[in-house]
């Protein structure tokens, strides 16, 4: 009642004519709303002024009823013909604010309206109001989960939608409402890959985690082939595993293009200035990457410690649980994770947690001299941090162990008591593992037992002394006598650790400890805890050979004395990968709610061609300069990219491929045998272009069988490489049967070392043997690389004199605008385009395979048809190769 | 997604609460109060848990930014989102503050709406936003002396005013479309070094992180040319000239920049949009072009009395017309120091004890280049030994250079094209911040 009277001047306000005074009341009502104050009485009163034309008054209108429609159902529904209006306003951004606000009405009974704007607002002209009809499927699901098909149908409608706005808002409305319909993205995903560079911020982070988990279930685990992860990888060489281990029965890996298509379009985005964008690709790079190119995301990463605490802190969690699984890849960043002096404590320690996953042979003394430093700092638990990364280090790293432990004692005599006990406790775990050497230190401790009065660690030494009483056996006893006068002082656990002791030396040295050890456990037997009752009891029986005793007492000097395995100090960030990267799961190293655990790779990778889009020979044709729009899967402004993954896949099937393939028509191919020559069977060869995963220095050729003879083909496989010194081959697996008029397709990899020499190599049938041999032309000998167009600068600067070829040239008729030039140059080497703000230039960058070169390629455009063609590369021989091949190509 | 949003004060008042998924308690404001001044230590977790709602909060501007997400989102998405609420709302409010959000909870309830959606985050960027944007920001503006000094006698308009005030830059970014009167752009070159000194005086380690931060109040400006000195060059191999180049390691530019005439002429063009922005960010290690701005030269034994004897000699090696502000050396002494005598060498420092954290802090409000002060520190220790010696150091310095930068980036120019009709003023400020410089002993 009262409260009814309370907001008498605000309904006046409202129902005024002013829009002023109407504003004046919201803002009062508003405020409540923010304070968490009740003002659900003025609900009718402010309903009223759903319509107001004040669009200010209008939004706080919004604002209110969203917060009370729940709340007063029958009221609410009064609003409801306005918000129908305004879906049919001309202007864009009513239309979408109306549906936004109607589908946050939670009230059941209008389900079926928001359903039908919903649906009508999916196929609105303006993508904002797409977009947001993408957001109010979610709303409409929580509200009413009976419409989910419905609403799967509208979600599968916008998933295909072109503009790089609803791509985000309905990726997300799909992860919430229908994420196990995998099926639907099918179609989607290549325009997703290539769609998502211009994608709003926080949309790119939802795609890129909803990829991941898609690329999970449909591909191959590119790793497959190193066998056990995790084992070798301690040792921080990940890099340069052999490859020659896998010989046997491993089927070789070919990654699938649209894999490789998504690693590649996300690459770009870890420059993007969004820390969660950063950290949706480093995670997708780490469960989606082949070993050798997770490294890129080292530098993106450390360039995030640079933000706000809170984020850093993120940061480093996933850090440290990648510095486990790939050492090597943050190795060059040791330095930005030495601590800094305003660093808060939490940070502090993961930095410490880092640094010591980090540690290795050659960079220990270093990481050791920092952490000499930080033992002065003022916070101890710091401090405390720092002694225990020593202590990992020592563990992890035999040579430094008797460094780290002379420092350790050192610290021993100092001030602080929380050093001092720190130290005690791993130096304690240090001698275990090799305490014959020791037995000073171990004297140095028992000294300290006058001094030290943390509990631990007084603990930890009379444990040490009582563990190693034969090692100081003239002090052993001493320390008793001393620890057996205080007794009733001490802790709870140095009770208990002088149990041990006495109980140890009995069994060692009865002669001189008997009535000590009678003494200490007579006291303990009328202790106040009863712990320690328990345990003076249970030793009496055991060592105390009386009558009754039973058999126990003979083993009690194995009980009590048997060899304790050291102990592993190992990073509380071992296991945490099994969680997803950049999960909340992962940072709180516990199961959250709703966690969806990354999928395991597919033993076989499900059918490919799903993901075929019909339309890609008309999209091929248009032009350079073509909106985004109409990139529907060959995006021309993706055009690096394009010529690569157009190329049919291949799946391998127990080593032979038994799809029909043919070479698209951007490759070239060339022919090994002929059919008159092979007696019916015939071999074409192209270089696919793609890399060949099992040894990245080597050119992957794609070969093709044609079995036309009447009989079938059985064995065939490659005999007597004859090489040039260097090169190397990998043969493809034998394909044990290829029947009459079938065709197969076969993977080899030969590593050409950057040369167009020849490989000659028999190829051999169950009959007979052919001669063959496959030369490359300069162009495959390289692979593309990605450089912005400062990096190509920078880089074309350091490749002057002597290693810059530069031709003019007059181009070709047909070859006058950059598409076809970008066409053409790619077309006959191997490399990619780099962006560039001019548009009278190309340019393109890419490696030589072997030796991994940089060769740079400008093409600079003047008037009618001139251009001149600059290469720049360190070896000069493939520079002049280059040259006059690009120039054929141009010039034609 | 994000369940609610809320923001507290330091105190636990609640300024902002949106719910925007419903169906949580209300008293769940009060438990992550709870929760978060239960802890000590100087930074609580990022993300703390009650049930299964998850709170991820930041702290900026002396406010707790609090966001709860009861499933699975990414706490990267979460706590860069917070941040960039913090600033959006310190672009439309004018400052940071618990009262400046208290003022505009209508605006930020706008903001809000605007830019999540039923938990899920739309957009924020401020481009997009102020088409939405209806409500005006209200700002307090203290009183301030310096407003009164830039008029002079009888109206006429002072030396002072060509130099804008610190408070110039923290007003809305709205105002400027009602008032339409001044049209202004600042830019800041903001360095912070962080440097380790070894015991023997060398250098071992230096680092500085810089970036150029544009805030814009120009309501339509289509492009703004900002050149940086020619000589400016990314990386070690390159070296233009002779002259004492200016050089970062590496460099990162916000993604409106276009860079076409970077190469060439070391310009950045952009089309800056309304409120902050970063952009450009570099970082240059180990390789400073300048002297060091601090060298220390300490002495440290015992005397008979049993006290510790520290003289300290801080030298300023900035160049003779530039000064440090705001100098402040940090100290660690032995635990169980009692009490500090000081000799100081000039009237305008200070220097004093603070025993919860062992420490001598010596303070000098401005300390001009090529000057040295020096000053002597008596403790009274009891129980001092050898060993609590080795407790003096490392001391830490923390400073302010105005007016310098440490790499030596310098802003030649700065154009906005077409020609602002009106009075548009352009104000370009450097400054170097300690991050940590810390001198070992």
């Amino acid at each position: 009642m009262f409260s009814s009277h309370r907001h008498d001047d605000l309904k006046e306000m409202l129902d005024s004519n002013k829009d002023s005074l109407k504003l004046e009341a919201m803002k009062r009502i508003v405020a409540m709303i923010a304070r968490g104050k009740n003002a659900s009485d003025l609900f009718p009163a402010v309903v009223k002024n759903v319509a107001c034309k004040n669009i200010e008054v209008k939004k706080l209108v919004y604002v209110y009823l969203v917060r009370y429609a729940e709340e007063q159902q029958d009221l609410a529904l009064l609003s409801i013909s306005t918000f129908q209006r305004g879906l049919k306003d001309p202007n864009q951004l009513i239309r979408a604010s109306a549906l936004r606000v109607l589908s946050s009405i939670r009230v059941t009974i209008i389900v079926p309206i928001m359903m039908l704007a919903i649906k009508e607002a999916a196929s609105d002209m303006s993508p904002y109001v797409r977009k947001t009809a993408a957001h109010a499927i979610p709303k409409l699901y929580s509200l009413d989960p009976e419409q989910k098909d419905q609403l799967i149908e509208v979600i599968e409608k916008l998933l295909a939608d072109k503009t790089t706005l609803v791509a985000g808002s309905v990726v997300m409305a799909f992860e919430e409402v229908c994420p196990e319909r995998i099926d639907l993205i099918h179609k989607n995903y290549r325009k997703l890959c290539n769609l998502l560079i211009d994608v709003e911020e926080w949309g790119q982070v939802v795609i890129i985690n909803m990829l991941t988990r898609y690329a999970r279930t449909q591909f191959l685990n590119p790793n497959i082939n190193e066998g056990g992860s995790g084992d070798k990888t301690f040792y921080g060489s990940d890099e340069d595993e052999d490859e020659d281990e896998e010989e046997k029965e491993k089927k070789p890996y070919v990654m699938d293009p649209d894999h490789r298509l998504l690693l590649r379009n996300t690459k770009p985005l870890l420059q993007s200035r969004n820390a969660a964008v950063v950290m949706a690709v480093a995670q997708l790079y780490f469960h989606l990457a082949p070993k050798a190119e997770v490294g890129v995301i080292a530098k993106a990463l450390v360039r995030l410690l640079r933000s706000h605490s809170e984020v850093q802190y993120v940061v480093l969690q996933n850090v440290a649980t990648m510095s486990i699984k790939r050492r090597g890849m943050f190795e060059p960043y040791l330095k930005s994770f030495y601590i800094r002096s305003t660093d808060p404590t939490q940070i502090k320690v993961l930095k410490l947690e880092v640094l010591t996953n980090l540690a290795n042979e050659t960079n220990i003394s270093t990481i050791l001299r920092e952490f000499q430093t930080y033992i002065k700092s003022m916070d101890k638990d710091f401090v405390a941090a720092t002694i225990q990364a020593i202590g990992r280090c020592a563990t992890n790293i035999s040579e430094v162990r008797d460094t780290c432990l002379n420092g350790l004692v050192q610290l021993l005599s100092n001030r602080d008591e929380l050093v001092v006990a720190e130290s005690v406790v791993v130096i304690k775990k240090l001698l275990q593992m090799q305490p014959e050497k020791h037995s000073d230190i171990i004297k140095h401790m028992a000294k300290l037992t006058d001094n030290i009065q943390v509990p631990m660690a007084r603990a930890s030494i009379l444990w040490l002394i009582g563990e190693y009483c034969e090692h100081v056996p003239k002090i052993a006893p001493d320390v008793l006598r001393k620890m057996a006068k205080s007794f009733t002082n001490e802790e709870d656990i140095v009770k208990l650790q002088i149990i041990n002791l006495a109980a140890k030396l009995y069994l060692t040295n009865s002669k001189q400890t008997k009535l000590l050890t009678q003494y200490v456990l007579n006291l303990a037997k009328y202790d106040q805890n009863y712990d320690i009752r328990d345990r003076a009891r249970f030793i009496r029986q055991l060592i105390v050979p009386t009558e009754k005793s039973g058999a126990l007492s003979k083993y009690a000097k194995k009980l009590f004395l048997a060899l304790k395995p050291a102990p592993v100090l190992e990073s509380p960030f071992k296991d945490r990968d099994h969680f997803q990267l950049g999960s909340l799961s992962h940072l709180l190293n516990a199961k959250a709610g709703g966690y969806q655990e990354l999928p395991d790779w597919p033993e076989a990778a499900p059918d490919p061609s799903v993901r075929n889009v019909e339309v890609k020979e008309s999209v091929r044709a248009v032009g350079t300069v073509t909106h985004r729009d109409t990139g529907a899967l060959w995006g021309p402004q993706r055009m690096e990219g394009s010529e690569s993954c157009s190329f049919p896949r291949a799946v391998p099937q127990r080593g032979v491929f038994l799809q029909t393939i043919a070479p698209s028509s951007a490759l070239k191919s060339y022919e090994l045998l002929h059919r008159i020559t092979g007696e019916g069977l015939s071999v074409e060869y192209c270089f696919s272009r793609q890399p060949f995963s099992p040894d990245a220095n080597m050119v992957a050729v794609q070969m093709q069988f044609t079995n036309s003879a009447s009989s079938d083909t059985k064995n065939l496989h490659i005999e007597d490489v004859k090489l040039q010194s260097g090169m190397r081959v990998k043969e493809f697996p034998e394909i044990e049967l290829l029947p009459a008029g079938e065709t197969a397709t076969a993977v080899m990899g030969i590593d050409f070392c950057d040369s167009t020499q020849a490989a000659n190599f028999q190829l051999c049938t169950h009959t007979r043997k052919f001669f063959v041999s496959i030369q490359p032309p300069v162009g495959e000998l390289m692979r593309p690389v990605f450089l912005t167009e400062n990096e190509f600068k920078k880089e074309q600067g350091q490749l002057m004199g002597m290693n810059e070829i530069t031709e003019k040239l007059t181009l070709d008729v047909k070859c006058r605008n950059e598409h076809a030039i970008v066409q053409r140059v790619t077309t006959a080497a191997n490399l990619s385009r780099v962006p560039c703000g001019s548009d009278k230039e190309c340019r393109f960058a890419g490696r030589t395979v072997t030796s991994g070169s940089l060769v740079l390629v400008t093409v600079a455009t003047k008037e009618e048809g001139a251009a001149q063609l600059t290469v720049n590369c360190e070896k000069m021989v493939i520079g002049t190769m280059l040259v006059k091949d690009i120039l054929q190509a141009l010039t034609q | 997604m994000i369940s609610q949003v809320f923001i507290l004060s330091s105190k636990g008042d609640h300024l902002i609460y949106k719910d925007f998924r419903g169906g949580a308690g209300n008293d769940i404001v009060s438990i992550f109060y709870e929760k978060v001044t239960a802890l000590t230590g100087d930074q609580p977790p990022v993300v703390m848990n009650h049930k299964d709602i998850y709170f991820v909060h930041i702290r900026q501007g002396g406010l707790y930014w609090v966001a709860t997400t009861t499933a699975g989102s990414s706490p990267f998405t979460i706590t860069e989102f917070l941040n960039r609420l913090a600033a959006l709302v310190k672009d439309y409010c004018g400052s940071l503050s618990e009262k400046s959000v208290q003022m505009n909870f209508a605006l930020i309830y706008e903001l809000l709406d605007e830019i999540v959606d039923y938990g899920y985050i739309q957009t924020t960027s401020s481009d997009v936003l102020k088409n939405f944007i209806q409500t005006e920001a209200v700002t307090s503006r203290p009183f301030s002396l310096f407003d009164l000094s830039n008029v002079g006698l009888f109206g006429a308009e002072t030396q002072q005013s060509k130099v804008a005030p610190s408070s110039a830059a923290t007003r809305p970014i709205q105002s400027s479309r009602e008032q339409g009167g001044k049209s202004e752009i600042f830019v800041d070159v903001i360095e912070r070094m962080t440097v380790v000194i070894g015991s023997n005086g060398l250098l071992m380690k230096a680092d500085v992180e810089g970036e150029i931060r544009v805030k814009c109040y120009m309501p339509s400006c289509s492009e703004m040319r900002i050149g940086l000195n020619e000589e400016f060059s990314i990386g070690k191999s390159q070296l233009r000239g002779y002259g004492a180049a200016v050089r970062v390691d590496e460099c990162s530019f916000h993604q409106a920049v276009r860079l076409d005439e970077f190469d060439s002429h070391r310009i950045l063009r952009l089309c800056p949009s309304q409120g902050e922005q970063t952009v450009m960010q570099y970082q240059l290690s180990d390789d400073l072009p300048s002297a060091l701005p601090f060298r220390l030269f300490p002495t440290i034994e015992r005397d008979n009395g049993g006290r510790l004897l520290m003289y300290m000699k801080l030298r300023c090696d900035l160049p003779p017309k530039s000064a440090a502000i705001n100098v402040c050396a940090t100290i660690p002494v032995p635990k169980g120091s009692v009490s500090l005598s000081q000799e100081l060498s000039s009237p305008d420092q200070s220097a004093e004890l603070k025993p919860q954290s062992r420490a001598v802090v010596w303070k000098i409000a401005r300390f001009a280049g090529g000057t040295q002060l020096s000053a002597l520190f008596k403790l009274e220790v009891p129980s001092l030994s050898s060993a609590s010696m080795l407790e003096v150091g490392p001391v830490g310095l923390s400073f302010e250079l105005p007016k310098i930068t440490a790499t030596g980036l310098q802003i030649r120019f700065l154009r906005l094209s077409p020609i602002q009709p009106g009075p548009s003023q352009r104000w370009v400020r450097y400054v170097t911040h300690s991050d940590s410089y810390t001198i070992r002993i």
